[in-house]
């Protein structure tokens, strides 16, 4: 039909949970088309992999507080995918990491231990599986630390970094480096550019290494390099003869965005054709610059994330929708109950909102339609530190749920 | 105990205390203010930003009107920095009594308002965001107040006059010998330390809290009637005048363009506590109703914040027999030498805050007349620091300034174009260390995304810069986060919700405050 495509499966959302999605799909064979309204989450994270850090007291073993958030979450999204999925999907992406475009660069940890990461302010978050460039910040091998900002990276205060991390026992001291840079305003990003020059690097370590004091590590903004990292960081370490790591900041994240090509590049091995613009669920229809476009597929993956993406949305008259296929939600509060409460960090009732699934994460009124990443219901990713771990572990599950539907299908056809 | 000694003392730092202390040093007199907070914290900081042309008085009050258009034009003139001529208008939507427009005109022809009448069609291409459905409309001469502005520099001009301004400085007594009021005990509520100020006249600018303040005195019968009106600030300026129901004043029927935002107000509530900020879910619902009334589609915009402001409304509990009030007036001035024979004291209270310097003016002619002195006032000739060129704030300066300096200059602030080196200085000239305090000052964190990429830097440069400890540093961070928090989640929805998520996101997720080291 004229204006339509057609698909063994479309994503609808390119964040974690829809790339992992179409990357699982492509490589079980299928057609996919990958649909998504800008850019999704990954440029706003820190692009470590958290898969359970508080619940609510701190967790030290994801696997192991996976299991009891289980038992007594029955509807959270890791109870839906099972425990055996979290670990398969963290271990598929560390591997898809590792093959990726990026030389070297790969992804360090495990479900048997979080570790705890410097974040810009100096808390210590935990991660399960970390950036390579981020590793020597976990705590636990933080004897000495020297946080080093610059005066025109307005997102990074290393002083107010180290000062917190000294608040919790570790010996930090700050350093800001005046690196003469074009402009008095520089983002991550654009100091990035510069790390992945090995002269201006060569020039940057050389003023550093005056510095620094003997076996303190060097904690850095997270701007090392979007193009190679693994050999900005080799090249750091080596010039200055210790550890280096870098401390996740504000947006834009520099990892996120490697995080995001690895996967877009995972996409395209697998042959993913994506569109990055703008009962049963029969098709997509899309409007980009004017052309209007209908995407047909027997399955639909919806990853499109939750209020932080606009894809849910609470109106004007309090009423909260799907706004892109208008699906009920769960997770509501009750009728005339509080939405939001007064303490800013105290867990707000709307938190948990999302798309209404079975236990095989298909929506409720759409059986083909299968819900991944923030979208699903149950979860306070924030609060859990557990965002990219149900985007992984979902993403991953909702492939496989697809791929096996397909197969029992052709079986049955051939029989 | 440290004590000070002062001609005058002032008790509250809002629109008309600032304005007492900044008239009576202009005239010569030693000026001591204090306020429990920081300047304009109460219902001067807590309203919609509308200088009145007295339009909206014409027809019920019309002393108030000929008070508001008198002030008006004198405050473009010595408060012109603090003010942006947007104009005003009234129209006349489908939901408002037509016969009202008529009323109007005369009312204001009355009262000397300049009041114009356009055709719609005018209104709407002036406005077109206006109900195409207006069948009358009137042009008045409304414009909008940056008070914060406003309130620093009164007080900056008056300590350059040699008045000491002392916010965080709480009325905790009042002393008295026999009918003579000498001074008040302040308590400092950084350091709790006391100090006693002595004073030939106190004077009460407590606005709601007059009543209050009077009390410590031992002075009878000043009940003032807190009234709580809510405010909404939408994203944009919905409208670039400020628009008005021609109708009997009224809720909600205000919607007023302010820097980048533009506020709908507003509510009126009775209450007992001047201290009650409560929102309610109806008057949010009422307010965006109305909203929607004048600007179709107001419902669409994002809300940004939510507040409330208490109206101090007078009622004199005192029996009848003096003549010290005047039931007339908008504002009260009570010379307690005539009302209650107690000398050294003097209330202001009431009013509205497009007469604020004229309540001022009144209050220190009856502070001179206590002292036996004849000192002319001059707020209404003499410039406010700042606003000498006479020329009014426009809304693309900050920008323009920022472009002139685009490689030079860091960008703290983004919503609400603060430099770094602005920041830095505010931070040095106030020596606060709260960030609360700098918003007010530079309108840090204002804008849409309400804090969300300029509060971690704005906390690093203090931190950096002011000697603080990490835990102090978060302390105001946190205090912000909640403070902002406070007047968000109520008129949160649609796409604000969206915007607060990806605040949530930096706060909670990528800088994971809820767990800073605490002590």
């Amino acid at each position: 039909m004229r204006g339509e495509l057609h698909f063994d499966a479309v994503v609808i959302g390119a964040g974690t949970a829809g790339l992992t999605a179409a990357v699982r799909l492509a490589q079980s064979g299928a057609r996919v088309c990958v649909l998504a309204k800008g850019h999704g989450s990954t440029h706003l994270a820190p692009a470590t992999v958290d898969v359970l850090g508080y619940a609510p007291d701190l967790i030290t073993e994801p696997a192991a507080g996976l299991e009891k958030l289980m038992a007594d979450h029955p509807e959270h999204p890791y109870a839906l995918v099972g425990a055996e999925v979290v670990g398969e999907a963290t271990g598929w992406f560390a591997d898809v990491v590792a093959a990726g475009p990026l030389p070297g660069y790969h992804y360090v940890g495990s479900l048997e231990r979080n570790q705890m990461l410097p974040t810009a302010v100096g808390a210590l978050r935990p991660s399960a599986l970390v950036p390579e460039t981020m590793a020597a910040g976990e705590r636990a091998h933080l004897v000495g630390v020297c946080i080093v900002g610059t005066p025109a990276l307005r997102d990074f205060h290393p002083s107010l970094c180290a000062g917190n991390l000294a608040a919790a026992g570790i010996e930090a001291r700050a350093v800001s480096l005046d690196l003469k840079l074009e402009r008095a305003d520089m983002s991550t990003l654009g100091i990035a550019r510069h790390f992945d020059d090995p002269t201006w690097r060569r020039q940057f370590c050389a003023e550093l290494a005056l510095t620094l004091r003997a076996e303190e590590h060097v904690g850095l903004p997270a701007m090392l390099g979007l193009r190679d990292p693994h050999a900005v960081l080799t090249d750091l370490e080596d010039r200055l003869g210790r550890r280096v790591f870098e401390i996740p900041t504000l947006p834009p994240s520099v990892p996120g965005m490697r995080l995001y090509e690895i996967l877009r590049s995972a996409l395209r091995a697998a042959g993913v054709s994506s569109t990055l613009d703008g009962g049963r669920l029969s098709s997509v229809s899309t409007n980009a610059a004017g052309h209007n476009q209908t995407y047909r597929a027997p399955a639909y993956v919806l990853a499109s994330g939750g209020f932080a993406s606009g894809a849910i949305e609470l109106d004007s008259h309090w009423v909260c929708h799907d706004r892109v296929l208008g699906l009920p939600l769960r997770g509501l509060p009750a009728e005339g109950a509080a939405r939001f409460v007064p303490t800013y960090l105290d867990e707000q009732p709307l938190a948990r909102v999302g798309i209404a699934v079975d236990g095989e994460l298909r929506a409720e009124g759409a059986e083909n339609v299968f819900v991944a990443g923030a979208s699903l219901p149950g979860a306070a990713p924030w609060r859990e530190g557990s965002g990219e771990g149900i985007a992984l572990a979902s993403g991953y599950r909702a492939a496989a749920l697809i791929a096996g539907q397909s197969h029992t299908k052709q079986e049955a056809t051939t029989a | 105990m440290a004590t000070l000694s002062t001609d005058v003392l002032v008790i509250g730092g809002g629109a008309t205390g600032a304005g007492i202390a900044w008239d009576a040093a202009l005239r010569g007199l030693d000026v001591v203010l204090v306020d429990r907070q920081d300047l304009a914290e109460g219902t001067s900081g807590r309203f919609h930003g509308m200088i009145h042309s007295g339009g909206r008085y014409a027809v019920k009050d019309p002393r108030a009107a000929v008070e508001c258009i008198g002030e008006n034009r004198i405050l473009r003139r010595v408060a012109a920095d603090c003010i942006e001529d947007t104009g005003g208008m009234f129209v006349t939507t489908p939901f408002d009594d037509p016969a009202y427009a008529d009323k109007l005109a005369k009312g204001c022809a009355d009262t000397g308002v300049d009041c114009e009448e356009i055709t719609p069609a005018q209104a709407l291409r002036d406005e077109p965001r206006l109900n195409p459905q207006i069948s009358r409309a009137f042009r008045v001469p409304d414009a909008n107040i940056d008070v914060w502005k406003a309130v620093w520099a009164m007080s900056h001009g008056a300590q350059q006059h040699g008045a000491r301004i002392l916010p965080y400085h709480a009325a905790v007594a009042i002393h008295r010998s026999d009918d003579q009021v000498t001074g008040v005990r302040v308590r400092d509520a950084r350091t709790g330390e006391e100090s006693d100020i002595e004073a030939r006249v106190t004077v009460n600018a407590g606005g709601a809290w007059a009543g209050q303040i009077a009390d410590l005195a031992g002075i009878e019968g000043v009940r003032v009637l807190p009234g709580r009106g809510i405010m909404i600030a939408m994203n944009h300026r919905l409208v670039n005048t400020v628009v008005n129901r021609c109708q009997m004043p009224s809720d909600g029927d205000i919607i007023v363009p302010v820097r980048t935002v533009s506020v709908v107000g507003t509510t009126d509530v009775n209450t007992d506590d001047p201290d009650d900020h409560t929102v309610n879910q109806d008057e949010v619902d009422a307010m965006l109703d109305d909203g929607e009334k004048l600007v179709p589609g107001f419902r669409r915009a994002r809300a940004l914040r939510v507040w409330t402001g208490v109206r101090p409304l007078f009622e004199d509990a005192k029996p009848a027999g003096t003549d010290s009030r005047d039931v007339t007036r908008a504002h009260a001035l009570l010379d307690h030498e005539q009302r209650d024979g107690v000398r050294g004291f003097v209330t202001i209270t009431g009013g509205k805050l497009t007469t604020f310097r004229l309540m001022a003016e009144e209050t220190v002619d009856a502070v001179c007349r206590q002292l036996g002195e004849t000192r002319p006032c001059k707020t209404a000739s003499v410039p406010l620091p700042g606003s000498e060129s006479g020329e009014n704030y426009r809304l693309g300066e900050r920008l323009a300034r920022k472009e002139a300096n685009l490689i030079d200059e860091q960008v703290i602030c983004e919503c609400e174009l603060v430099p770094r080196a602005r920041l830095e200085e505010a931070i040095t000239r106030t020596g606060s260390t709260n960030l609360d305090d700098i918003r007010r000052q530079l309108r840090l964190g204002m804008g849409p995304c309400q804090g969300g990429f300029c509060i971690y830097r704005a906390a690093g440069i203090l931190h950096a810069r002011d000697g603080l400890s990490a835990e102090e540093a978060d302390g105001s961070l946190l205090d912000f986060l909640q403070e902002r928090w406070k007047g968000v989640w109520p008129v949160l929805y649609g796409d604000q919700l969206r915007q607060v998520r990806l605040d949530d996101w930096i706060f909670q997720g990528v800088l994971d405050v809820a767990h800073l080291p605490r002590t």
